[in-house]
């Protein structure tokens, strides 16, 4: 476990061999990302069984008393700032291992060599294959160390880097204008909540002296910080989660971010950064928990996210937009659970949708290399195109829509079940309705591309490599296993409530009541969806015409892109404009030339006296004797 | 043999800081009595001394001993002792050394870039060669007198370095030309530095009522700890120094003359000019406002802090809408510089580190990017970010480094601007939480700006007549990479700097 630091480090090396070198071997530009994450995945492997067999007795290990989890600190001091020992910041390059981060770096690193051997295949005949690769090996870095990290400082600064990558790869294709207007928008959205973030950060550093997370635990489970400042500075941390986990009203970007590869969107905006966000909720949870004001407004946002994404990704009809609002309602999901006390479901669902979203890109990667397009409505009959693919999709898809047995079956129950327990009937129901919604929108996504009678010709449809379909099947099986074995793998652990948990481990087991509930609701989602899109039942055209202004308003996303535009057009940028002007004409005009306007002018007038004719000089010496005179005789009179 | 040579070698390790100032002095008093040679060789010529400044530069940075600390490579003559007590002497603190490398950087990078002067090149690079000895005076003084005549040296060449060197420009609405921007920039400076010879001569005027007169910083340091200046004297003098040393700083509302004479100024001057120039006010604010003048630091910072935080916001709000890539850049310098206002006018150890490392984090910065938008504009002769587009296909080296240079203004982590403006903002939120957000606020509207002139210039469809414009030559090359390399170097271990920074801080805050 010591040794995990070489996993960033390794691939950071890989991004810079790759940068300098790539476009000299082009087509093997991969080899150097590639053996980094194996490597990667090397140590890894090797940490987790060094935790999960000697984690009570190494050296560097303890059992946190506020989360009640084994976890290993290994750091270095990196600088110091001010007048050491008196009034000085110190901050330190350290790194955790709990099993929180082992998680979230193990979903990372596995999808990443995934998507990146799946790339081969869907990138080789970009001329900019070499970069791709590069920034893929930075992302990789930046990913591992956000999950690694033990300090606020060094997660804020992977959490920053893992926005470059996003920014740079969504705006890989930057000739196209939407590319690069999408990637300004990612950075800048998440940036604005990243403001808060760092504030946080800040306020955290005057309460605690450090950044160092267990140091900010203890401190607040011994009751020494005030509830205020536990509050402000939650939800100053909760900003910079909701910017990057595209939360409501932040979620604008990540539709837009879709302009990316699809590998990308597979692997940074669907599997590991987007969760980001519900990772810092759950590594800060110690002091999430401290107020309840907070946790209800978690849960709020997630909930508000989670239906209005899920609402437009039933209309939208551009696959991996559709995909993205999928993702934006299940990471609403993962932050409502939070919120509801539902820490391990959270990110077992957290891990689950990794995995199974993941899938589902890969999916709409092979649509759009064999097609070309991605509109659902000018596809149709996929199925004998892409039989492989189908299948595949069909899996993710119907691991999130929650069909019992693959991985998104377990986890959503168990975020459900904390709902329910912990959270009023108001959210109980509307989770109900996210179950329904969400198996609506997947019969949706399966049954319209893949199934019915084709739109189109297929007939100039690529073929797909074998390179490309491998990696997918291999996260199609950890899509089905991941699940069983997280809730009942014999031996240790026993179960995944035991192995990650908050305060106490917990035995999962299947609630049969509510996993039957959640069943019936998905499986009528599923027939609804049936009528609509299979029979094609005249009623719910009728239903579609009379809703025409609900149906409207959800397809153009509420107008909230709209909105923001309206914003920024019509306040922000005549503001700046309006500062300009008064910069240039009040303060520089004005302030800066004035005076020197006045010199001059003040000069030119005064100057008409000196005429040279000395009867002037002369009359105007006597005036001001007299003048003079008569000032002195008024002084000594009065 | 060996002794002596031993000695020798004493003697010249001495007299360091000494050779670093006379060196590009006496070289621009040669070649004002040289016979005329090329544009060309006078070029080869500066870039050599610059390139000896620089190792020289490199050499005292790294010859500082933070375990000793205080004042190091003390070197002083007397010079008029007739009851003034004036010495030449000169010195090398923690923040110094770091101010004296940035120094010997970019001055180094403004000759290497400036090969193409074709116009009276002799007249170029003497002035060039003595803004660049000016501005090494300036940080090594240990004497109010000669700081002050350094000062002077450094700020003056600056007016002839535009209005004959630089260029005019039409933005339609309105016109700067290159003697507006020069006439403006030279008589802001110097009302500011009527402001500080006032302050100057007041203070010695009151060591000299007192019997001990003098100019030099320790006895006056030394007399300030005895108490020698009451509280009314140092809020009087520090006011001066703080608007006067602003306003070469960019304080707001004196700021303007900054994006002016970027505009106007050719590149090698609006690198030093940006570079190290706008650092000089800071630097005195620093190592003399509140060092003589604790006291009156303490009364005035309140001012300091929200004028500072006003440069950050109005400057990085003023960038947003401009349209010509220089003035974005000049009115960043203004936010950024802001930055170093107010951690500064923090007062507290942490604050002011931060304020010393993002003086050289932003003159780095901010120098490549003048590199870069130089080049970009000697081959698209045209700065306006509404023309051109699409740059990274045909100039793929300048546009990757100009991407480097704009994440590292806006802050992102692993680049230098980012450690120095989180320390900035520790030592903010200490005094004031909501400066603290709106200095953080500021940052983000960096991003704004700057992912706005990328997304308009550098990527994007390109446009025809841009298509077949060359990307850097090898000077070009060198200096921009070397620059960033800076950048990254200090961003991911801020230790190379902030170990000396931090005794120079020490120093300071000793005095408080």
């Amino acid at each position: 476990m010591q040794y995990f630091w070489l996993i960033p480090v390794i691939s950071f090396i890989a991004f810079i061999i790759t940068s300098l070198i790539g476009n000299k071997i082009l087509k093997q530009a991969w080899i150097f990302p590639m053996l980094a994450i194996v490597l990667g995945l090397g140590i890894y492997c090797f940490g987790l069984t060094e935790y999960l067999q000697s984690r009570f007795d190494l050296e560097h290990c303890f059992r946190s008393s506020v989360t009640g989890m084994v976890g290993c600190n290994y750091s270095v001091e990196w600088f110091t700032a001010g007048v050491r020992g008196a009034d000085s910041v110190n901050s330190f390059l350290g790194f955790t291992v709990d099993p929180l981060s082992l998680s979230v770096a193990g979903l990372a690193i596995f999808v990443a060599l995934m998507v990146q051997i799946y790339s081969i295949g869907y990138m080789k005949d970009d001329p900019r294959f070499a970069w791709y690769y590069s920034v893929q090996a930075l992302f990789i870095s930046s990913m591992i160390l956000l999950a690694l990290s033990d300090n606020f400082l060094l997660l804020y600064v992977a959490w920053e880097l893992v926005g470059l990558c996003s920014y740079l790869l969504i705006g890989f294709w930057y000739e196209k204008p939407e590319a690069k207007e999408a990637a300004k928008k990612a950075f800048t959205v998440t940036r604005l909540g990243d403001v808060g973030l760092l504030i946080g950060i800040l306020l955290i550093w005057i309460e605690v002296g450090s950044f160092n997370m267990s140091d900010l635990f203890t401190q607040v489970g011994s009751g020494e910080i005030a509830s205020w400042t536990i509050f402000s500075i939650s939800g100053l941390l909760f900003l910079g989660a909701m910017g990057k986990s595209a939360q409501f009203p932040f979620h604008v970007w990540l539709p837009d971010a879709m302009e990316g590869p699809t590998p990308v969107s597979a692997l940074i905006h669907a599997a590991t950064m987007v969760a980001a966000g519900v990772y810092l909720v759950a590594r800060a949870y110690p002091l999430f928990v401290q107020s309840e004001a907070m946790m209800i407004i978690v849960s709020c946002v997630g909930l508000i996210t989670a239906i209005g994404a899920a609402l437009i990704c039933c209309v939208s009809v551009d696959l991996k937009r559709a995909l993205a609002y999928s993702t934006i309602s299940h990471l609403g999901l993962m932050m409502l659970s939070l919120g509801a006390f539902g820490y391990t479901a959270a990110i077992l669902h957290l891990l689950a949708h990794g995995f199974s979203k993941a899938l589902l890109f890969l999916g709409s990667g092979n649509i759009m290399h064999s097609i070309d397009d991605l509109n659902i409505n000018r596809m149709g009959g996929l199925k004998s195109v892409l039989p492989a693919t189908t299948i595949l999709f069909c899996i993710g898809a119907l691991s999130l829509a929650g069909i019992p047995l693959l991985s998104g079956f377990w986890s959503k129950d168990e975020v459900i079940v904390s709902i329910v327990h912990n959270r009023n009937i108001v959210f109980a129901i509307s989770s109900m309705v996210l179950v329904f919604l969400s198996g609506f929108y997947m019969i949706r996504l399966i049954i319209v591309p893949f199934f019915g009678s084709p739109n189109r010709d297929y007939s100039h449809a690529h073929k797909l490599p074998f390179v490309m379909l491998a990696p997918m099947g291999v996260l199609a099986v950890v899509v089905v296993l991941f699940g069983w074995i997280a809730l009942y793998m014999p031996g240790a652990p026993a179960s995944f409530g035991t192995f990650l948990f908050y305060s106490h481990p917990k035995n999962f087991h299947l609630e049969p009541d509510i996993a039957i509930i959640t069943l019936v609701i998905t499986l009528l989602s599923f027939g609804f969806g049936y009528l609509i899109y299979v029979k094609r039942f005249s009623i719910f055209q009728n239903m579609r015409i009379k809703a025409r202004l609900i149906i409207e308003i959800v397809e153009n996303k509420y107008y909230i892109d709209e909105l923001y535009q309206i914003l920024v057009d019509k306040l922000v940028l005549p503001a700046a404009g309006l500062v300009a002007l008064f910069d240039r004409i009040l303060v520089n005009d004005v302030g800066i030339n004035g005076p020197g306007y006045v010199t001059r002018t003040v000069g030119s007038i005064i100057r008409h006296h000196i005429t040279g004719r000395i009867y002037v000089y002369l009359a105007l010496m006597t005036t001001g004797m007299i003048v003079l005179g008569i000032i002195w005789l008024g002084i000594v009179i009065l | 043999m060996v002794g002596d040579s031993d000695s020798l070698m004493n003697e010249l390790y001495n007299i360091m800081a000494f050779v670093l100032i006379a060196l590009p002095l006496m070289a621009a008093l040669v070649f004002m009595v040289l016979p005329n040679l090329t544009s060309k060789s006078y070029w080869l010529l500066s870039s050599i001394i610059s390139v000896i400044t620089f190792g020289i530069s490199v050499f005292l940075f790294m010859s500082y001993d933070t375990l000793t600390g205080g004042t190091q490579f003390s070197f002083t003559v007397p010079w008029l002792d007739q009851g003034i007590n004036i010495s030449f002497g000169l010195g090398l603190t923690g923040i110094s050394a770091s101010m004296v490398l940035l120094n010997g950087i970019v001055l180094l990078g403004a000759c290497l870039i400036s090969g193409d002067i074709e116009k009276r090149g002799r007249d170029f690079y003497v002035l060039l060669l003595t803004l660049g000895g000016g501005v090494f005076g300036v940080f090594l003084s240990s004497d109010l007198f000669f700081f002050f005549l350094f000062y002077e040296l450094a700020v003056l060449p600056m007016y002839l370095l535009i209005a004959v060197w630089g260029s005019s420009t039409d933005f339609g609405s309105f016109t700067r030309s290159k003697e507006y921007g020069a006439m403006k920039l030279m008589m802001v400076l110097v009302a500011a530095s009527v402001l500080i010879w006032v302050g100057i001569i007041a203070i010695f005027v009151e060591t000299y009522l007192h019997g001990t007169p003098t100019f030099a910083f320790e006895e006056l340091r030394r007399l300030s700890e005895n108490g020698l200046f009451s509280v009314e004297f140092q809020n009087w003098v520090f006011l001066c120094f703080m608007i006067g040393f602003g306003v070469l700083s960019g304080l707001w509302p004196f700021h303007t003359w900054s994006p002016d004479g970027h505009v106007a100024a050719p590149t090698g001057v609006s690198m030093l000019h940006a570079g190290v120039l706008m650092k000089l006010g800071a630097f005195g604010i620093i190592q003399i406002g509140i060092v003589i003048l604790p006291l009156g630091a303490q009364t005035w910072m309140p001012l300091l802090m929200v004028l500072g935080i006003v440069n950050v916001i109005y400057g990085a709000v003023s960038a947003m809408s401009q349209t010509d890539l220089k003035y974005i850049i000049g009115y960043s310098s203004v936010s950024h510089m802001g930055y170093v206002l107010i951690g500064a006018a923090t007062l507290n150890s942490i604050g002011i580190s931060g304020a010393v490392l993002q003086m050289f984090s932003h003159g780095i910065m901010t120098a490549l990017m003048f590199v870069l938008v130089g080049a970009i504009y000697h081959r698209a002769h045209t700065r306006d970010i509404y023309v051109l587009n699409g740059l990274i296909k045909t100039m793929p080296h300048i546009c990757v480094l100009f991407i480097i240079a704009g994440f590292a203004s806006l802050g992102l982590p692993g680049l230098s601007g980012f450690i120095a403006e989180f320390l900035i903002f520790l030592g903010v939120i200490k005094i004031s939480f909501w400066i603290a957000a709106l200095a953080v606020l500021g940052a983000a509207l960096t991003a704004v700006y700057i992912l706005r002139l990328i997304a308009r210039t550098i990527v994007g469809p390109v446009d025809s007549s841009l298509s077949d414009l060359p990307d850097a030559n090898i000077y070009e090359k060198i200096v921009s990479v070397a620059l960033a390399s800076v950048l990254v170097a200090v961003g991911v271990w801020p230790a190379l700097l902030l170990d000396s920074i931090n005794v120079g801080v020490a120093t300071i805050m000793s005095a408080l």
